[in-house]
């Protein structure tokens, strides 16, 4: 209501100059470009960096496209409990432009990775990849890829960069600026989005086709954002930052998104996985039954892990007002969305079973350091909170009743 | 209704408010107590002859409801339009076409309440009838197509000397228990948020047996602390409940198709799409009725044109979510490289049934865009217009999927081309005549609008409203966190104070 507010000053809002964080740019960057390297020369087998390479592309892709796709909601809903919040999704998406630089050894090893249907030697022989010809093509594929990766880019930048103005500015035009662009911005998202992870996933087994495909993907990186930004924020507040301007009331509802996501997950993976399995046509079930075998396990963790455990655990109100547990469960949620990813990219490459060595590890630990770094060089660099908003009053008064 | 120390809202205030608050949702200066009078004066007036003309229309296509099933039931399934390979026909269609729209009021009282949608206690009460309603019409349609209804309980996990189980494996019979289960609950949903207003009505009637009839189901409701704590409790555990629900209905009567082989039926965006699409309708629905009956029964302080400037904006975003379900069921049928799935597309869009699939994509995906334009959202004859056009497409959404997908099934020689008799369109009109049959009933017995709910979403609602100042030295209102939830506790017998008679709020 807005009578009780206590309004923060600028300087409690921004990153300390003595906090940590503002060493990670450096350190992640470096630990990142480290670990590429290693896996890169010691691994010794390079479609398996590549394969590694790409499902740690895709998962950390997921959590700077859903942190974009919070922001993107929060605008178009006009939502007023999340300012607060806000910045911190707008830090975790503005990664979204390196991604460009990122993608480069997909892109100079897409041959290998999408043999089946890159390779014209090859695919001429398959009627149903000479089918497919007209989307599943090199040049059409590296088209694709520059049209989504300038979207986001220019998405993420468009929104943090009017908000970040929106500090000094203030008023309501930027406010409703961004407001009127984030419905585009939400189509836009939703079409590049689906078929990035079509063209990047999917195509790993060209025979295979689900509608529900990019719902799928787009659900895991939704649930991955979200723990993330639930994560972040604890992890500011364990140094005192934004203390008594996020507060618990707003780890709730991150929480709650958390919870509902956790369920949509579920809910998609088990729709697609259960019309498949109860039609049992052939075409369909080899994305199942090439995950036999000990891959089986990991999908069955998934049930578990990626659903039934987050699903109990964060149901209870308490658990998601409390930071510790909250803070478990983020990590817990993220570590599966990660797992997901894996599920979905890696028994191309590794058919006869689970595996995860080394090079799954440097590249999962070198893709997380970079993005790391550069989200960090974003928190520095802007105040935490867009002060200017002039929803802020609400969103600092904002309890759960 | 004229209490000075009100402000009066107007349309262009509520279109124009600052962003750094949030816009009245009651307008017109309505305190509490306007809003009791405009809600339960419509229930407490005699009705006019053109509520009796309307339940007279209504009752007549009921009629032909009952005359038509009666015939079908005498003379068997063979009098509507089926044949072989169009087993399936209008009655499936209508099924799946009536729980779709009743997907709207629980999404309306119960994923709205979630997302704290503060806008949705204007409609939710007539929404939330209306899905009772629609889910009414859908359950009458799978009974009779089971031709024997008498049989009908063998759907049910009943013990039985033959030992005759349904099969668990069948899609048809969780439709049973998904459909009776959503219609369960969105009974009881809607019940606990009547409660506080049929004490209302009680404690204003002037009749004994009005009296004793809505105190009946008042179920003793006083309005005290602990009642408006345990009524809050309640309303929270059925919204987490119903939330599922309003997923997992329109799911299951999607895999009625999706777990078949038959292609056009088997994809597996089915389930959110379907979803998306009940929504959608549902919306549509809302509107149709919402937009005239604002008008005619003086709602519009209550049901305001903001209120239908969200639903249009849900409206929008639903309809292109079902734009993008068609688009990748499109793309992923030639995607496969399945001569099958690529013909049983090409063939709805370009085949027989041609005329359906376009009307389907005119009404669902491209006339919604006009919703881009606030104007068209905001001007509430074009708004119904659109409406109607949401019901027609979401009719043939269904007609597309179940009839273009049958008459040409794998075998050539069994193709065959599908028309409705006058059965068909019996019980297609007449499904309306029970649904327009009990919305009639409705209006007149049931406050329409969720009365405690809207005050507690007004500004006056507000403990610090200016219009409590000069009443502080009645009784401070409260200031608990209850308080954004109920009505602040009208000061006793408070001539200043802005709300009701204490009548209202249920004298201890």
């Amino acid at each position: 209501m807005g009578h009780h507010v206590k309004l923060p000053t600028v300087e409690e809002l921004q990153l300390p100059a003595d906090h940590p964080w503002r060493n990670v740019p450096k350190i992640g960057m470096t630990l990142g470009l480290v670990c590429f390297a290693v896996a890169w020369f010691a691994g010794g087998d390079h479609h398996q960096f590549l394969f590694a390479y790409l499902a740690a592309f895709l998962f950390t892709l997921g959590l700077a496209l859903g942190s974009l796709f919070f922001t993107l909601f929060q605008h178009a809903a006009s939502a007023g409990w999340s300012v607060v919040v806000r910045r911190t999704a707008e830090n975790l998406m503005a990664p979204l432009p390196v991604f460009i630089l990122l993608f480069l050894p997909i892109f100079f090893g897409r041959h290998e990775l999408y043999h089946h249907w890159m390779d014209l030697e090859h695919a001429k022989h398959d009627p149903i990849l000479v089918g497919k010809a007209p989307f599943l093509n090199e040049g059409f594929w590296m088209i694709r890829a520059a049209v989504y990766l300038s979207v986001w880019t220019v998405l993420s930048w468009w929104f943090r960069s009017n908000s970040v103005a929106q500090d000094t500015e203030g008023g309501e035009a930027i406010t409703r600026k961004l407001q009127v662009t984030s419905y585009p911005g939400v189509i836009a998202f939703g079409l590049t989005i689906t078929f990035a992870g079509i063209d990047w996933a999917m195509s790993l087994d060209p025979h295979w086709y689900s509608t529900m495909w990019g719902v799928y993907y787009f659900a895991n990186s939704i649930v991955s954002a979200f723990a993330l930004l639930g994560l972040t924020l604890l992890l500011l507040r364990e140094r005192g930052v934004l203390e008594g301007v996020v507060t618990k009331e707003h780890y709730h509802d991150i929480g709650k998104f958390v919870f509902a996501f956790t369920v949509f997950w579920a809910y998609i993976g088990f729709s697609q996985y259960f019309l498949i399995w109860y039609a049992n046509i052939p075409e369909e079930t080899m994305f199942y039954s090439h995950r036999g075998g000990s891959w089986s396990n990991l999908g069955a963790a998934l049930m578990v892990g990626h659903f039934a455990i987050p699903f109990l655990f964060l149901m209870g109100r308490s658990i998601k007002r409390y930071a510790p547990t909250l803070k478990a469960a983020c990590i817990w949620v993220i570590v599966f969305c990660f797992l997901d990813i894996y599920y979905v990219v890696m028994p191309t490459h590794y058919k006869y079973g689970f595996s995860f060595g080394l090079t799954e590890l440097l590249c999962l630990v070198g893709m997380v350091s970079i993005y790391a770094a550069v989200a960090t060089r974003f928190m520095a660099s802007a105040a935490l909170v867009p002060h200017g908003d002039p929803r802020l009053k609400e969103s600092l008064a904002f309890t759960n009743f | 209704m004229g209490n000075p120390a009100m402000k009066v809202y107007t349309e262009a205030d509520q279109l124009s408010y600052p962003i750094s608050e949030r816009a009245p949702l009651v307008l017109g200066g309505n305190d509490f107590h306007g809003v009791t009078e405009v809600v339960t004066g419509l229930v407490e007036r005699k009705p006019n002859w053109k509520w009796w003309a309307a339940l007279a229309a209504s009752l007549a296509m009921l009629s032909v409801y009952g005359i038509s099933v009666a015939w079908l039931v005498w003379q068997g399934t063979g009098v509507w339009g089926l044949n072989n390979p169009v087993f399936w026909g209008w009655a499936i269609v209508n099924f799946v076409f009536w729980v779709g729209i009743g997907h709207a009021g629980t999404l309306i009282s119960a994923v709205l309440f979630l997302f704290r949608q503060k806008w949705r206690t204007g409609i939710n009460r007539a929404a939330e009838a209306m899905t009772l309603f629609a889910v009414a019409c859908a359950l009458s349609f799978p009974t009779i197509h089971v031709g024997r209804i008498w049989l009908l309980y063998y759907a049910a996990p009943l013990p039985n000397q033959m030992a005759a189980w349904p099969n668990f494996r069948s899609p048809l019979v969780w439709d049973f228990f998904a459909v009776s289960i959503y219609g369960t609950v969105s009974l009881l949903f809607w019940y606990t948020g009547l409660i506080p207003d049929l004490a209302t009505v009680r404690d204003r009637a002037r009749t004994k047996y009005r009296r004793m009839i809505y105190g009946f189901f008042a179920l003793g409701w006083r309005g005290s602390n602990r009642h408006w704590q345990n009524y809050e409790v309640a309303y929270g555990i059925l919204a987490g409940l119903a939330t599922p629900l309003v997923l997992s209905v329109h799911s299951i009567v999607s895999f009625d198709f999706a777990t078949s082989q038959v292609p056009g039926w088997h994809t597996t965006i089915f389930p959110p799409y379907f979803v998306a699409g009940a929504i959608f309708s549902g919306f549509g629905m809302v509107l149709t009725l919402l937009v005239p009956s604002r008008k005619w029964f003086g709602l519009e302080d209550v049901v305001t044109i903001r209120h239908l400037d969200n639903m249009a904006k849900i409206i929008l975003l639903t309809g292109s979510i079902v734009g993008y379900a068609y688009g990748m069921e499109f793309f992923i049928a030639w995607y496969s490289g399945n001569p099958y799935e690529q013909f049983a597309f090409v063939n709805r869009a370009f085949g027989p049934y041609a005329w359906a699939y376009w009307i389907m994509l005119g009404c669902n995906v491209i006339t919604p865009q006009v919703f881009w334009f606030k104007w068209c959202r905001t001007t509430p004859w074009f708004l119904f217009i659109i409406s109607i056009f949401v019901n027609i497409g979401m009719w043939f959404e269904r007609f597309v999927i179940v009839v273009t997908t049958l008459a040409q099934d794998f075998m050539v020689s069994a193709w065959d081309y599908y028309s409705p008799t006058i059965v068909d369109w019996g019980c297609f009109i007449g499904s309306f005549g029970l649904f327009c049959t009990l919305y009639t009933l409705f209006v007149r017995f049931v406050p329409q609008v969720a009365m405690a709910e809207v005050k507690s979403v007004m500004k006056v609602a507000d403990p610090h409203h200016p219009a409590w100042e000069h009443a502080e030295s009645v009784a401070a209102p409260a200031t608990d966190e209850g308080a954004s939830v109920a009505p602040p506790a009208a000061p006793d017998g408070g001539e200043t104070a802005p709300d009701v008679p204490p009548s209202e709020e249920g004298a201890e």
